[in-house]
């Protein structure tokens, strides 16, 4: 397992530096540069600005400097929060958007497990489609819609929680439930495909046959094999729950790292554009790492190479 | 269309045996019929999408009976302007369905016909481009490209075939080894025509699942990049940019985000009812439980 981590943060080095170039082409071909605002700045200004970040050198001499500095781990200036490091923004930004994303997933996990494996469970009963029906609900519902719903129900007319910033516990709760709302039906979905294909396994069989009751069945002999399926997800969940984050912190005006990247795009404040996006791909990577290692405990059957 | 017409008629038996895909099927072309009409110019309502009635009584009013939907702040009637913006989403969900049908099955035609190192090396820039948030991309994209439509387009078609090639890769794989396939290649036809005449027809029931449920995405994608404001913007007008502009007054007045956003979703949870429905009902495995299907078997 060690040899299996060790490879991935190898193979990592050069897939982070391809999307480092790749981003540092996209954001500088984009029509538009950082000192281009509304208000037209005097060309002088501009030039002295253009200067001081370097920005005036030729495209490959600035490759050439930012690839120097991201090696030593320095992932530049922001033109716009003047005077701040990439790094200062994001090690701020980036426990913000964890915390956010780690309750998310906590939640969606626990809702959705639960609701897919009883909806399997009891397969054709009302209740199956009840809450099949809730989830598919669940995942045609944009997160802007229940975040604005939940805005309008809790914060706006029963006035009992808050509904912007990210200062307590209670602050937490609205983000998180908008965030796990389309990942938890997602879940639910695909626990209940995958319990009702395990549930038909003859070993299900056996521990029926053999006079294990139904609960114990069920959490010892399906769930664990159901679950392979779902922590495959959990890769790709995470890449839904960064695309989630962009919206819900926009939308309760969390600083996290979403919301930085929304703003850093439209003032084309090309470092931090790249430093988020660099700090995605690695959460990425890691996530699906994580994956892998979830794989081996679950299924020693399973070979990583 | 490859299948014969009584497995059409078989599917479609088997589909409108379930209710909510059954809905589903009803409620999208009713919706898809008046976002055609109202390209067409007829007109639903006396007023149109654009006419602004800015004297005081008629600015942010809600829904009453002259305006179903209620005016915004400049006074247009949102039902007319919601009938509008039906053209602009449910034409960009289908139009990426089109381009991931087009960009996903080519794609995966040559990694399973292939197969191979061919296949590997297409497959692992699946992976790839699969790991990436969406929404990411697109902002990336969408800032390179420009705003417009064309260019929120082409990103969503860019995220949108990886999904469909797999599915086509996959399908191609299994379906290699059949005995038609083989002796298609056994009486010498070319590869194009084994291609196109065998494999993709025998393919199509899951690729058609797949692209149902490409639309609902492309739909909720646009509205989210709409939303936070690197979609499309005004004069555009779609659902998203819709709710865009109702979320600013939400406070005061939420009827200018509920209306668009009711759209959004029935829109959306109709297109995976049908996607769901179909899937059923092209898997022969399943056996529907419902009312009628289960009396027949």
């Amino acid at each position: 397992m060690l040899t299996m981590i060790l490879r991935r943060i190898v193979l990592a080095i050069p897939v982070l530096w391809i999307v480092a170039s790749l981003t540092f082409i996209l954001v500088r071909i984009v029509p538009g540069g950082p000192f281009e605002s509304e208000k037209a700045l005097p060309p002088e200004i501009v030039a002295n600005l253009k200067a001081k970040y370097h920005l005036d050198r030729p495209w490959p001499e600035q490759y050439v400097m930012y690839m120097g500095r991201l090696a030593q781990g320095d992932l530049g200036l922001s033109y716009k929060y003047i005077g701040r490091t990439v790094n200062d923004i994001l090690a701020d930004a980036f426990p913000v958007s964890l915390q956010l994303g780690v309750a998310g997933l906590s939640l969606a996990l626990l809702v959705g497990v639960p609701l897919g494996t009883i909806a399997a469970v009891k397969r054709g009963t009302a209740g199956d489609y009840m809450s099949m029906f809730v989830s598919t609900a669940g995942i045609s519902v944009p997160s802007f819609v229940v975040g604005a719903c939940l805005i309008f129900i809790f914060g706006i007319w029963l006035r009992i929680l808050p509904v912007a910033l990210w200062e307590s516990g209670r602050h937490m709760i609205l983000p998180a439930i908008t965030l796990a709302v389309s990942p938890a039906a997602y879940i639910a979905r695909l626990t209940r495909a995958s319990v009702m294909e395990i549930l038909e396994k003859d070993w299900v069989r056996t521990a029926r046959s053999k006079g294990l009751s139904e609960q114990l069945t069920i959490l010892k002999h399906v769930l664990r094999n159901a679950l392979v399926p779902i922590v495959t997800v959990l890769g790709p969940l995470t890449a839904f729950l960064i695309t989630g984050s962009f919206v819900v912190e926009f939308i309760y005006a969390i600083p996290g790292m979403g919301r930085f990247f929304i703003t850093a795009v439209g003032n084309r404040d090309y470092d931090l554009i790249m430093g988020t996006t660099l700090v995605f791909a690695v959460l990425i990577i890691i996530a699906n790492t994580v994956v892998d290692i979830i794989y081996l405990i679950l299924d020693p059957r399973i070979q990583v190479d | 269309m490859g299948a014969n017409k009584t497995g059409w008629k078989y599917i479609w038996h088997r589909m409108r045996s379930i209710p909510t895909a059954h809905a589903a099927f009803w409620t999208i072309l009713f919706l898809l019929s008046i976002a055609i009409l109202s390209a067409l110019g007829v007109h639903f309502s006396p007023y149109t999408y654009y006419d602004t009635d800015t004297s005081m009584q008629m600015m942010l009013i809600g829904p009453c009976r002259e305006h179903w939907m209620g005016t915004d702040e400049l006074g247009r009637d949102m039902f007319s302007r919601i009938i509008y913006g039906s053209q602009l989403s449910i034409s960009i969900g289908i139009t990426t369905a089109v381009v991931a049908f087009f960009i996903g099955t080519i794609y995966g035609s040559i990694a399973g016909f292939c197969g191979g190192k061919v296949d590997s090396l297409l497959m692992r820039g699946v992976d790839i481009a699969y790991a990436l948030p969406d929404l990411l991309v697109m902002i990336l994209i969408g800032v390179l490209i420009g705003r417009g439509t064309s260019g929120i387009l082409i990103a969503l078609g860019l995220v949108s075939w990886m999904g469909t090639a797999r599915l086509v890769r996959a399908q191609f794989l299994q379906l290699q080894h059949e005995e038609f396939v083989e002796a298609a290649r056994a009486a010498g036809q070319s590869s194009l025509l084994i291609v196109t005449k065998h494999l993709l027809p025998n393919a199509l029931g899951p690729i058609i699942v797949a692209l149902t449920f490409t639309v609902p995405s492309a739909i909720l994608s646009e509205s989210t990049l709409s939303f936070i404001g690197l979609g499309l913007s005004p004069p555009a007008c779609s659902w998203g940019t819709l709710a865009s502009d109702g979320w600013r007054s939400l406070r005061t007045h939420p009827h200018l985000i509920f209306f668009p956003s009711l759209f959004i979703f029935i829109t959306v949870l109709s297109f995976n009812f049908l996607g769901d429905g179909l899937r059923d009902a092209l898997d022969p495995r399943t056996r529907l439980n419902f009312g009628k299907l289960q009396k027949t078997e």
